[in-house]
């Protein structure tokens, strides 16, 4: 089981869902923190997940208000950073290049991107917290590599 | 450890514990990225708190500025701009900011740098770049102490320099510190020097009536601490302090402009808002300078930075040669003692303070470059309800505070904040000052909201020839409680603002006089609750600001813009007779307040031309008339 969660875990950072900050919250947790990550991650949803809405919804007015989509967007961005989340944050970047461009259809298309990709992560992350939890408090504390 | 014992103590031993419990405020509206910042800097074993607004975090700041050492914020928030927070921060507490971005633009890192950041981090954050923030707050404390053996050079350099430190001491960590450090009192905690001098309020007094006796511009250390007279002080104090003094004055004339012209919500956002709309550089550059002589008047009509005559009186004066108010404001000067007719006068003069700040946020609407003489700049921090620190020199604001927004007033009153509104610019300061002296010794009257408003008749002339400012005051049937010191101040302040409106032009007189009117009502009101509330920081101030700080809510808010205006002239006359103002609490009856202040408008050639037609400073009901 450890080595499942460790490939994983793994996988997250081969496949370029997760990059190294996701190791920097790794690396918060511990004894006074033990759920740092889960929580760090559980606030991201929470949270990306009013921002995505709030950006479905700036992207279905006409005409489009690229600089609240931008704005919009730079947030997400900044939350996607914090946590590691390499892929959702590509598209983020994307998205905010055909803001730039005042490209409507560049952007809904990378928004859908960045959508899935979230969508994608939260899967992954919350079986992967799932395995952690059933493996135990000790896979946490020695993080598996 | 505060920053103070920090800065206090030995160098070496404080920073070798240093960097462990140092105390950080992070401001970030993302939640994820908050709680990542918390972990992080958890890590480094510094003492953090949180907030995800900047209001939040900027009333945490003004509640006690050494609560923190360190400020991590966030560019993009929705509440207030990070830049914004950052300017306010500088000034008022003068603490290390350090700017975080998922943008690493260099056009917003050389914002953040113009603005006084003393760095800039871009998200996602890294632990080791955390590990070594504390260097920032280490480099204010040396600096502070090393400047502190400056000052005398500094100070001597006068207002060039001054000026130049102003700007560049907004950029923070460099030459703030001069400038900064300089003053004792003030707002600016790390800036202390070992030898700590506590400036208190006579102290603080003295030094502007020396300062006003010698004019600012001519103002040196040496001469200053010879008027003064005074033992346990050196050169090197009075210099440091001068160089505060100066900035102050600065920061109030711009931000009183600024207030003015943005009517902004009395908080801080408002105020900071002005400084955006006026251009966030110049503003900022006001600020820097905010302790100096409001002499700089901008030009910019609003803003009139310079004189921002108390930023509350926003009718837009064209940058009215601010420098002339200073004059009234000797004249005066004279003429507040006079005004404080009582111990409830006093009171009132807290109150007004509290307003005094309130409306100055008020006024932010109102371009009002007339406003600036006063220091508005500092009083427009002021009104903006949350405690403007600088309002005199940032004690003051402190104790405009007393409303809500204001720190303690009483607190403030204390602080000889208010002495520090020099003559000239300062003047809505010192107004404000005063009312600090005030506010102690009736504190506790105000905080009941002694103050009737209601009768305040707070005449709409206020702008209008500086009688009717005054007068305005003055026929506010001065509660009992100290009520009716506050109207007294908001004569006074009025009287001092219309003296400077005068200087500036009558445009405000205008504006006043209406606002007035319908202020008065309310400002008395509220200034007058807020004042005693908060404890009368200035009282001048008070009025004005306080009902502002409603934020438009109360038709004070113009008034006190209006008043504000005049007040900024008043209350650089104001600070001149703050000097005096302050020094007697007991003021004779307000009619003779009244008519100090009415003869010294009428001798000043500034004659308000009574747009709201006073002349006469009866101030009486009838003074309204104009």
């Amino acid at each position: 089981m450890h080595r499942l969660v460790a490939n994983t875990r793994k996988s997250f950072f081969d496949q370029g869902y997760l990059d190294e900050q996701f190791v920097q919250l790794e690396e918060l947790q511990d004894n006074s923190n033990p759920n740092f990550v889960e929580e760090v991650v559980t606030l991201f949803y929470r949270d990306s997940a009013r921002l995505l809405y709030n950006l479905d919804q700036a992207l279905e007015k006409r005409p489009l208000d690229f600089n609240k989509l931008d704005s919009l967007m730079h947030q997400f961005k900044g939350s996607c950073s914090s946590i590691g989340a390499k892929k959702v944050k590509i598209e983020c970047t994307n998205f905010k290049a055909y803001c730039n461009a005042r490209n409507a259809e560049g952007c809904k298309r990378t928004f859908h991107h960045a959508k899935r990709e979230y969508t994608t992560l939260k899967k992954k992350l919350e079986s992967y917290f799932q395995m952690l939890r059933q493996v135990g408090p000790t896979e946490m504390a020695c993080r598996p590599r | 450890m505060t920053v103070e014992e920090i800065r206090g103590g030995v160098l070496g031993n404080e920073i070798d514990r240093f960097p462990i419990g140092m105390r950080v405020l992070a401001v970030d509206d993302d939640p994820t990225c908050l709680k990542l910042l918390d972990g992080l800097l958890r890590k480094c074993q510094y003492q953090v708190t949180t907030t995800n607004q900047a209001v939040t975090a900027l009333k945490m700041l003004r509640e006690n500025r050494n609560r923190f050492d360190l400020i991590i914020s966030d560019v993009y928030m929705p509440d207030m701009d990070g830049f914004k927070l950052l300017e306010l921060v500088g000034l008022e507490m003068d603490l290390p900011v350090i700017m975080l971005s998922g943008n690493s633009d260099p056009k917003l890192v050389m914002k953040g740098i113009t603005h006084g950041a003393c760095d800039y981090l871009v998200k996602p954050v890294r632990l080791e770049e955390l590990r070594n923030i504390w260097q920032h707050v280490v480099r204010r404390k040396v600096e502070s102490k090393s400047k502190s053996n400056n000052d005398q050079d500094k100070s001597d350099q006068g207002t060039e320099n001054g000026d130049q430190n102003v700007k560049s001491n907004r950029k923070r960590g460099i030459e703030d510190e001069d400038v900064e450090e300089n003053g004792h009192e003030s707002d600016d905690p790390s800036a202390q020097k070992k030898p700590r001098v506590v400036w208190s309020i006579d102290l603080h007094r003295k030094f502007v009536a020396a300062v006003n006796q010698l004019g600012i511009e001519k103002a040196v250390p040496k001469r200053i601490l010879d008027l003064m007279n005074v033992d346990g002080i050196t050169r090197e104090n009075v210099a440091s302090h001068l160089q505060k003094y100066r900035l102050y004055l600065k920061r109030i004339s711009h931000q009183a402009n600024m207030v003015v012209a943005f009517g902004g919500s009395k908080d801080a956002s408002s105020y900071m808002r002005m400084s955006s709309l006026e251009g966030l550089g110049d503003f900022r550059t006001l600020s820097c300078s905010g302790r100096l002589p409001n002499a700089t008047y901008a030009p910019s009509g609003m803003l009139g930075r310079l004189n921002s005559a108390t930023g509350v009186t926003l009718h837009s004066l064209t940058a009215p040669p601010m420098v002339q108010p200073n004059h009234t404001q000797n004249k005066l000067q004279p003429v507040v003692p006079a005004m404080l007719p009582n111990q409830q006068n006093l009171n009132l003069f807290q109150g007004i303070p509290p307003s005094f700040d309130l409306d100055c946020q008020q006024y932010g609407n109102k371009p009002n470059t007339q406003l600036a003489s006063f220091g508005s700049v500092e009083e427009s921090r002021i009104f903006s309800g949350t405690k403007l620190a600088d309002f005199n020199s940032i004690d003051e604001s402190r104790i405009f505070t007393g409303s809500n927004t204001f720190t303690d007033p009483s607190a403030v009153l204390g602080s000889q904040s208010a002495l520090k509104l020099p003559s000239t610019a300062s003047e809505s300061i010192n107004l404000l000052s005063t009312s600090p002296t005030f506010l102690d010794n009736h504190s506790t009257n105000f905080s009941s909201n002694q103050l009737p408003i209601g009768n305040y008749n707070y005449p709409a002339t206020l702008n209008g020839g500086f009688g009717s400012n005054i007068t305005t005051t003055a026929t506010v049937p001065l509660e009992p409680n100290g009520g009716g010191l506050v109207g007294d101040i908001f004569r006074n302040v009025n009287q001092s603002l219309l003296n400077q409106n005068q200087n500036h032009s009558q445009k405000s007189g205008q504006y006043n006089k209406q606002d007035y009117t319908q202020y008065s009502q309310n400002a008395f009101s509220t200034l007058a609750s807020s004042a005693l509330a908060g404890g009368g920081g200035g009282g001048l101030g008070g009025p004005v600001s306080h009902s502002r700080s409603n934020g438009g809510g109360l038709p004070l808010i113009h008034t006190e813009k209006v008043s504000m205006r005049s007040s900024d002239d008043s209350l650089f006359d104001q600070t001149k007779l703050q000097g005096g103002f302050v020094a007697t609490n007991g003021y004779g009856s307000l009619d003779d307040l009244m008519t100090g202040m009415m003869k010294r408008e009428q001798e000043s050639t500034i004659i308000m031309d009574g747009e709201f037609g006073y002349d006469d400073y009866g101030f009486g009901p009838n003074d309204d008339s104009s």
